[in-house]
């Protein structure tokens, strides 16, 4: 299809302003009158606070108030509390301070005596599960259905079952989430091949490099509040709740986000401290977060720890598949142990599965989406684990990723719901041209002390939602305004899914203006930023509203210049009749009509079916122009599924253990391409992120203290400029979704996982097959492994280097 | 814990002739920091784990920058720049060990910044004790690293006394390898150290890295011509390439003649709190040709006598692939 | 790299307190001896940006909290405030540093850039800044501020630079979105080596 806008380059609007530092983060922003606040956190790993002594700290000149657990209202309970009494991790805040100035606040903080009454803790999962192990929360280590719902409760396992997992074998234990599909022990019993392995990733925090300041104040008994989030419109109902507000009483402003990758989609409870003390001091009030508040409360990917079994059929087919995750769930209990076990079924689509998890409370920071949640771990795992069996089988790994991908008639997840579509094998076949995958496999592989490894890895992450809605408006003066709720996280996709409308309305991008980054504007409700989902969704909620100002137009036309709404085009910004184009309306003049006309026309009037939020929205812009506005109910069958690919080849030195990645090739498979250049982001971002998750970050604690080591970026080790290669290589598939009026599917998160799989794919085949079963693997791992040492990674233990 | 990243009230001193440094160094002893790059100072005060009353910067003092020609070798100012050092053309012609060393440090920003001096006397980097932790060295009784479930993967594993931290330099190994010496200056003279004596463990000083005495500024770094232009290899291995510190590094220096080494000096880094001299390394390469086979002949000669705590028994086979290592590159 | 190896400095030893801001701590004593008295010198001049500014600056005061604090140049990103990031990385005689940790009272008599000095004076896009724009270098943004300035360095040293070249000379810049590709796609643009 030829499209005038999908598909081609474009500057995003906000790019200049990232380039020249006019670009306004949470921080930048100042507003007269401003005051500070500073967070007393936690320095125990379990235990409640029973006195705060402020009075010292509130003596003191300049500071202005004080905010405890006390003045919040009561969160929900196990959770991840704004403030909090009960503490339940290093570094949990237990109050804020207020003070003209940074320095008064940090100086109020040293005055301020707290008294603890400490509680038993654990950082490991297993720790907590074995029999006698400490529990995290008095009440319990997991969630679990009582009476009331979903409850803490105690899950204890035997020592032999908990030793029996550190070893590698199925525990038979007791676990809170079971689900399978298809007969495990018929397939398992046609399996030529059989390989079963323990594993264990690490848990490590976002570190998004935009500490998550947040900062607010009260006009009018409206709060204006400028955070940090990788949503915009998602944003305000949840905000407006916290705050104990009304939908219109809440302008959230938040033009830029300096990264999210999941930890950030949605309103965070740190984000009532500024509002909370904002209106008591009806001062505004910032909270600006340190990089170790940043790792506190910034959330980490739930760490995993378990065992697979996976059966081959002797035609290469997976047959079965056997998993158990334990999650790491921290002090919110979170884990994404059966998002791991679904991208299972997506990426290799065994005949028979069974999942077994528990997502077991730790006394560790809270846990929360990491950019492919579940999925990307799991991947890092399974990519070698895989290899191992198809190389059992004497199969080409690449062969037989291809004999068992996913078409668009494969049925994925625990209930084998249906794909939109799906082309990875075409994805496939893409990339082992595009790497060479054949001359790679059989060059020459050792030279002294290096050894070259070849890895091939796949991704997954559900990319696409729907039901979300849309805002276009034409002024009076021609111009398009397209409203966006969609946040600025880096991606573009605010800017990608409105090309969708521009599109739609075949008009020039130049006449276009992108309305967004302040509630106030008039932003239509827009899902989070998250799960891969924008592109698809929002192309859809943006082509639906266009559609809506286009049938308005045509309307409006066949008003004026007679004939039906069937005789008309559009056109160079004109709504024309199809026979004679000569008779018509410039946009500028159905947009003049449309505002003399009111109604629904000019957003006077709008459909009963959409949002709330975007209903305050155009009454905002109510007889400003022509308003195209609707819900998205266009059809939607099915997951959409954002799948990729990837290649590496790696030289690993085995007198140091540190590789180099000498070719990285990653091929999206997401439909169509909307945005080349934010394509390009989302592969090699996702890709340098694939690359940090297999051989650097890494999440410590000492689990004698409760003590996180990796709390600044030093020591949690995201990859640097010459940790990755100087130059990547990526392309797409580019086939449509049909499900998308313009084709696409999202592609942010499976551009980490397929990168990690090949990496941690491309490990194994250096060192001869051998499998660590873990990420990071770090130098030192493969220096034990090549000296044999006894390098233990069957004792599962998480949070270590 | 509060957490902190602003830096509290102090003073600042921005002497221009190294006698005013000394004089300020002198009076204000325990209460003042002397600054050079800052690099490592920035985070302590931030953290307020450390609180001096008053920050020296000696970076006003030009006698202390740069490279100089002397009768016997060369000197450089404590205060010349990594960067300034790696791009030096006598270092690089004569030293190149040292430039080397220098360019494999931290990231490019903190190069531009950070001293020579500075990357010798920075204090160790053990994360509990970073943490502000009472351990042995910040005057406590305990080592958190040194437990059966420690994390000390990055920690010491020769000559660990209470403390079990390592010396995180990457210039410190090739200015023993390079037997430099250390002019230490206070106000009441000067005194020359051997860079081997300069660095001390914690069974000679727990609280300190170097012998520098409060009141006392290192002002330059020596090079004697013995070293010049001799045969080098330098190796910092890290799980990143940018910032991190080493988990090894190993300087080495030879003199070759006859198609044999006649002399040389091996030098590894971040196995204990002092740049470990591998004297049994080189007393076995004396005499033998620089080849494979004499590299493989050392086996685990560089890791003699250590003691691996429970995350860190890697470093015994780094340490000797990387002796082994000077020997083929 | 660093094209001034051995800059000249004239700085004059002077002392400054902060003692009388901040009595109320009670934890850092303010020194009895100061020679050239209580007269905290606060009041500096520092050259940003080619202008002179007249700024009121604590003795331990960080270049980078003056610089977006003080003389509201917030495109100097604070990421971590530990020279781990390199968000705030700022031009001080041409060389790059960390603004986080740097005096501000080191600056004096040298000449500070910020991302905001880049532009001509008609208001034109640096040629870093417009390469990086074309190849749309950043993702989020957060640490673009900090590979247009440690660019603009490393060009002035070595005009064209190498892909290899272009990586160490930015390598102090962590990006956490991963847009490093981009990046030295928009450095060898901006050097005349991609079009």
């Amino acid at each position: 299809m030829t499209y005038m806008h999908i598909g081609k380059d474009f500057t995003p609007p906000d790019a200049e302003g990232k380039i020249t530092g006019a670009a306004r983060y949470a921080e930048d922003h100042r507003k007269e009158g401003m005051v500070f606040a500073r967070l007393l956190t936690s320095p125990v790993p379990g235990g409640m606070v029973r006195n705060i002594d402020a009075t010292e700290a509130l003596r003191m000149d300049g500071v202005l108030g004080i905010l405890t657990a006390d003045d919040l209202p009561e969160a929900p309970r196990p959770g991840n509390p704004a403030l909090s009494n009960e503490l339940t991790y290093v570094g949990q805040p237990i109050l804020a301070i207020a003070a003209i100035s940074e320095q008064i606040a940090e100086d109020a903080l040293g005055l301020i005596r707290l008294d603890i009454e400490r509680r038993p803790f654990v950082v490991d999962p297993l720790d907590s599960l074995i029999e006698g192990g400490p529990n995290a929360y008095p009440e319990g280590n997991v969630m679990r259905r009582g009476e009331n719902g979903m409850e803490l409760a105690s899950l204890k396992w035997s020592t032999d079952a908990v030793e029996s997992f550190r070893n590698g074998r199925d525990p038979q234990a007791e676990f809170t989430t079971e689900w399978s599909y298809g007969d495990l022990d018929a397939a398992f019993a046609e399996c030529s091949v059989i390989v079963e392995e323990p594993f264990v990733t690490a848990g490590y925090p976002h570190h998004s490099l935009e500490p998550r300041t947040c900062m607010s104040y009260w006009e009018n008994g409206r709060c204006y509040f400028h955070g940090s989030l990788q949503s915009q419109s998602a944003a305000n109902a949840p905000l407006a709740r916290m705050l104990g507000i009304e939908l219109d009483q809440l302008c959230f402003i938040n033009e830029t986000t300096g990264g999210g990758f999941g930890s950030r989609i949605g309103p965070y409870p740190f984000m009532a401290i500024s509002g909370y003390l904002s209106r008591n001091l009806n001062r505004p009030v910032q909270v600006r977060i340190t990089r170790e508040e940043e790792f506190f409360i910034g959330s980490a990917r739930s760490g995993m720890q378990g065992w697979m079994k996976v059966g081959l059929k002797p035609d290469g087919k997976v047959a079965a598949v056997d998993l158990i995750i334990v999650n790491d769930g921290g002090s919110t209990g979170s884990g994404s142990g059966s998002s791991s076990a679904g991208a299972v079924t997506v990426v290799y689509q065994p005949t028979a599965m069974r999942f077994r998890g528990v997502s077991v409370f730790t006394n560790t920071t809270p846990r929360g989406a990491q950019r492919g949640p579940g999925q990307n771990e799991m991947h890092a795992v399974l990519a070698p684990i895989m290899d191992k069996a198809a190389n059992q089988l004497g199969m080409d790994r690449v062969a037989f990723r291809r004999l068992n991908a996913p078409d668009s008639n494969s049925r994925i997840d625990a209930n084998q719901g249906p794909v939109t579509s799906a082309y990875m094998r075409e994805a496939i076949d893409m990339g082992a041209q595009m790497f060479d995958w054949q001359a790679k496999i059989n060059q020459p592989r050792r030279n002294g002390s290096k050894v070259i490894g070849i890895g091939v890895g796949q991704g997954y992450h559900a990319a696409g939602n729907n039901g979300f809605d849309g805002i276009v408006r034409i002024g009076t003066d021609g111009k398009i305004y397209l409203h966006s709720g969609v946040g600025n996280l880096g991606t573009y996709s605010y800017a990608g899914t409105v090309r969708a409308a521009a599109e739609a309305l075949q008009c020039r991008w130049e006449n276009c203006e992108i309305v967004r980054g302040n509630s106030d504007l008039g932003l239509p409700h827009s899902s989070g930023q998250g799960g891969s989902n924008t592109m698809f969704t929002h192309t859809r909620a943006n082509w639906v509203a266009a559609q809506d100002a286009i049938a308005k137009m045509k309307e409006i036309a066949a008003a004026e210049l007679g004939g039906t709404v069937d005789d008309y085009s559009i056109g160079e910004e004109r709504v024309f009749k199809t026979a004679t184009p000569a008779e018509g309306l410039t946009y500028a003049e159905a947009a003049q009509r449309a505002v003399a006309l009111g109604g629904r026309y000019s957003g006077a009037e709008y459909p009963d079916d959409i949002n709330e939020l975007t209903a305050l929205a155009v009454q905002k812009i109510a007889g400003t122009g022509l308003v195209g506005v609707a819900k998205d109910n266009l059809e939607k069958n099915g997951t959409a599924p954002g799948l990729a690919i990837a290649f590496a080849e790696i030289e690993m030195d085995l007198d140091t253990g540190k590789y180099e990645i000498l070719d990285y090739v990653g091929i999206a498979e997401c439909g169509t391409i909307v945005h080349p250049k934010g394509l390009s982001h989302g592969m090699n971002g996702g890709g340098v992120w694939g690359m940090g998750m297999a051989g650097f970050e890494r999440h410590v604690y000492d689990p004698q203290n409760g003590l996180p080591a990796n709390i600044g970026l030093y020591q949690s080790k995201p990859p640097t400029f010459l940790d990755v290669p100087v130059q990547m290589r990526h392309a797409a598939v580019d086939l449509p979704d049909p499900q998308s009026p313009v084709g696409a599917r999202g592609i942010g998160e499976p551009a980490m996982g397929c990168a990690v799989a090949a990496v941690t794919s491309a490990i194994a085949d250096a060192l001869g097959g051998h499998l660590f079963n873990r990420v990071p693997v770090t130098p030192d791992m493969v220096i034990d492994h090549v000296a044999q040492n006894t390098y233990n990674n069957k004792s599962l233990k998480i949070n270590t280097f | 814990m509060p957490s902190h990243d602003v830096m509290p009230n102090m003073e600042l001193y921005q002497p221009v002739q190294v006698e005013d440094a000394l004089a300020l160094a002198g009076r204000l002893a325990e209460r003042g920091w002397l600054l050079g790059g800052g690099q490592d100072t920035y985070g302590w005060l931030k953290d307020r784990t450390k609180s001096p009353e008053a920050m020296i910067d000696l970076n006003g003092i030009e006698s202390l920058r740069g490279v100089r020609e002397i009768a016997d070798g060369i000197e450089i100012g404590a205060l010349t720049t990594l960067t300034e050092l790696a791009n030096n053309p006598l270092v690089r012609e004569r030293y190149s060990l040292l430039a080397d060393a220098a360019v494999k440090v931290a990231s490019p920003q903190i190069r531009n910044v950070g001293t020579v001096g500075g990357n010798l006397v920075q204090d160790v980097r053990c994360w509990y004790y970073r943490r502000g932790l009472s351990c042995y060295r910040a005057g406590g009784n305990l080592c958190y690293a040194d437990t059966p479930q420690g994390m000390n993967r990055e920690h010491a594993i020769f000559n660990a006394s209470r403390c079990v931290a390592v010396t995180p330099s990457d210039t410190a190994p090739a200015l023993v390898a390079l037997d430099a010496s250390m002019v230490i200056r206070s106000s009441e003279g000067e005194r020359v150290v051997p860079a081997e004596e300069f660095f001390v463990g914690p069974n000679v000083d727990i609280r300190n890295t170097t012998v520098l005495r409060p009141g006392e500024i290192l002002t330059a770094v020596r090079l004697p011509a013995t070293w010049a232009n001799a045969t080098f290899y330098f190796e910092k291995v890290a799980d990143r390439n940018v910032w991190d510190f080493a988990l090894v590094n190993i300087a080495v220096a030879m003199r070759e003649s006859g198609g044999v080494i006649q002399d040389a000096r091996f030098v590894a880094g971040a196995v204990q709190c002092t740049p470990r001299r591998l004297v049994d390394v080189e007393n076995a390469v004396r005499g033998q040709p620089r080849n494979e086979a004499t590299a493989q002949m050392l086996g685990t000669l560089a890791s003699q006598g250590a003691q691996p705590l429970n995350h860190n028994g890697f470093k015994i086979h780094l340490v000797d692939s990387l002796a082994r290592r000077a020997l083929i590159a | 790299m660093n094209p001034r190896l051995t800059r000249r400095r004239f700085i004059k030893g002077v002392i400054y307190s902060s003692a009388a801001a901040m009595s109320g701590a009670g934890l850092y004593l303010t020194n009895a001896q100061s020679q050239s008295g209580a007269a905290v010198e606060r009041l500096i001049s520092i050259n940003v940006n080619g202008r002179t500014r007249r700024v009121d600056v604590l003795p331990q005061e960080t270049l980078a909290h003056t610089l977006r604090y003080k003389l509201d140049l917030t495109g100097t990103k604070l990421g971590c405030n530990r020279g781990e990031c390199g968000a705030c990385t700022v031009l001080i005689d041409d060389v790059t540093n960390y603004a986080c940790s740097t005096l501000t009272h080191s600056v004096r008599q040298r000449e500070v850039t910020t991302v905001e000095g880049l532009r001509s004076p008609d208001g034109q896009l640096h040629p870093v800044q417009q390469a990086f724009l074309d190849e749309l270098g950043p993702q989020c943004g957060f640490c673009t501020p900090g590979q247009v300035v440690a660019t603009v360095a490393l060009l002035k040293s070595n005009p064209r630079p190498t892909r290899e070249e272009a990586r160490q000379a930015l390598s102090g810049n962590l990006c956490r979105c991963g847009a490093y590709d981009h990046y030295l796609n928009g450095v060898m643009r901006a050097s005349g080596q991609l079009s």
